[in-house]
Parts: C-alpha cells; sequence; structure tokens
C-alpha cells in the first residue's frame, strides 16, 4: 500500500469524510452498550456503594487523555521528521479532543474522590501529573496558534509536544513510584480483580471513547485542511 | 450530599464536554467552509 497516498491532504480529506461518521455512529453504539452495562447491569461495589460507577466514564477519559497525546507526539513526529504538511494537522486535530478527555477526567476524578476520599483535590502525583497534561494540550494549542505563519507554529508546538512525552510515563507510573493517595491500577495486562459486568462496561466505554475521538479528530483536520488549502484548486471545488 | 449528585455532575459535565466539542467542529466547519465561498467568490470577480 502506498502510504504517501493518503498523505495528500486532498485524498485524506475525503478519506476522513467517509470514515468520520462511521466513527460516531460506533461511539453512539458502543456508549450506549457500556452506559447500561455500567448503570444497569453491573452491580453496586460493596464498599463506594453507586459513586463508584464514575468508573465508566472516568478511567477511559484518563487512558484517552493519555493515549491522544501519545498518538499527537507521533503525528508531531512525523510532521518534524518528513516535514509532512498532514502530520501536522494532524497533531493539531488531536490536541483539543485530548484536552477535552483529560478535563473530564481530571473533573470526574474529583468528583469521585470528594465521596470517597473527602476531598475535590489533593496535590497528589497522579492528580498533578494529569494536571500538567491538560496544560501541555493547552501549550500546544497555544503555541500553534501563535504565528502568523502556521507552518512556523507546527514546528514550534510539535517540539513542545515531544518534550511533552516525557510526562506519560510520569503519569502512568506516579501511583508505583509515590505514596499516593490515588489507588493503582485496577485492570493490568496481567489481569483485573474487578467483577465482569464491570471491566466490560468500561471496556465498552472506553471503545467508545476512542470511536468518538476519532471522528471529532478527523471532522476538525477535515475544517484545519480546508482552512490551509482554501486556495488551492480542489478545495474550491468542494 | 448523596451519591446520584456524584454521579450527575460527572455524566453532566461529560455530556456537556462532548457537546461543546461538537458545536465547535461544526462552527469551525461552516467557518473554513465560508473561507472557501469567498476565495471562490473573489475568483470570479477577477
Amino acid at each position: 500500500m502506498n502510504w504517501f497516498y493518503f498523505a495528500s491532504p486532498s485524498t485524506f480529506y475525503r478519506l476522513a469524510g467517509w470514515v468520520a461518521p462511521w466513527a460516531f455512529a460506533a461511539a453512539a453504539i458502543l456508549a450506549a452498550a457500556g452506559l447500561y452495562m455500567g448503570l444497569v447491569v453491573a452491580p453496586t461495589d460493596a464498599q463506594q456503594g453507586e459513586v463508584y460507577r464514575v468508573i465508566f466514564i472516568h478511567v477511559p477519559a484518563a487512558w484517552m487523555s493519555m493515549f491522544l497525546y501519545l498518538v499527537m507526539a507521533c503525528y508531531a513526529a512525523l510532521s518534524l521528521t518528513f516535514n509532512t504538511r498532514l502530520g501536522a494537522m494532524m497533531a493539531r486535530a488531536l490536541a483539543p479532543t485530548g484536552a477535552m478527555f483529560t478535563f473530564v477526567a481530571l473533573w470526574t476524578g474529583a468528583f469521585w474522590g470528594r465521596p470517597t476520599w473527602g476531598t475535590y483535590w489533593a496535590w497528589d502525583a497522579r492528580m498533578v501529573s494529569e494536571l500538567v497534561l491538560l496544560f501541555l494540550y493547552f501549550g500546544f494549542m497555544a503555541l500553534a496558534n501563535a504565528f502568523e505563519d502556521p507552518r512556523r507554529g507546527d514546528r514550534a508546538a510539535s517540539l513542545l509536544a515531544l518534550i511533552g512525552v516525557v510526562n506519560l510515563p510520569i503519569i502512568y507510573f506516579s501511583v508505583q513510584w509515590w505514596n499516593t493517595l490515588h489507588q493503582g491500577s485496577t485492570v493490568k495486562f496481567t489481569g483485573t480483580s474487578m467483577h465482569v459486568t464491570m471491566l466490560w462496561g468500561m471496556l465498552l466505554m472506553a471503545f467508545a471513547c476512542w470511536m468518538y475521538a476519532m471522528g471529532a479528530t478527523l471532522v476538525r483536520a477535515r475544517a484545519i485542511i480546508l482552512e490551509r488549502e482554501r486556495r488551492t484548486r480542489w478545495a474550491r471545488a468542494l | 450530599m448523596n451519591h446520584q449528585y456524584y454521579l450527575w455532575m460527572s455524566y453532566g459535565m461529560t455530556a456537556i464536554a462532548i457537546a461543546v466539542e461538537i458545536a465547535t467542529l461544526a462552527l469551525r466547519r461552516a467557518r473554513a467552509l465560508r473561507a472557501i465561498e469567498a476565495e471562490r467568490d473573489l475568483e470570479a470577480q477577477d
């Protein structure tokens, strides 16, 4: 397969236009199934009661916040290494959705923390490193739009995205490296102690968030392509 | 405060965040299409 064919903005614009509605449809179906599983089927937690059901949005949002940053950094690296236009556009398209998921993870974490820990916020390593991730997303967006020449903005923001990658292992391992208020990982590659319906509810919601992020990013990437390519013949022919 | 409040605040804010993102996506696309329309008009004038 010739991947460079898809790196052309005009080709990618059409491909993204075809994929995005399917991604949104998949997100809606998966979210409906995940919410049913999480809010109706999954049993009440023996210790936390009903409030543990925040997990079905908090954990998928936190996973997506880190995953999207990693994907954004990969596109930033592609853009810097090969000077690809599409790589920079995709990095820009991912940032607002990544920031949204980071905000949701912090917000839902606060509303889970209050009834279980007795506080909305603590200066805990996991929470602070997640907050730093939100600031990295904001910094990326601000830097990308701070230049009159968008290509200069792309380069500066891509560099910041690559530097910020160092925060991802800090977030992930913070609960092991430091004695934190935040609990350790419940779901590991080696297995989980969760009830099977709780696990399925969470996984379905994680896939729903993934599909939503794909759809939103592709729609935003299409808008960015139109903004940048508006003077080209193919864009004017739309 | 009962647990429902914390659940509603969590799921409610998530719904609002997604709604805001979808609205901004639609606005951005509409603005980009208007810019192309303007380019087309400029070309027609030339």
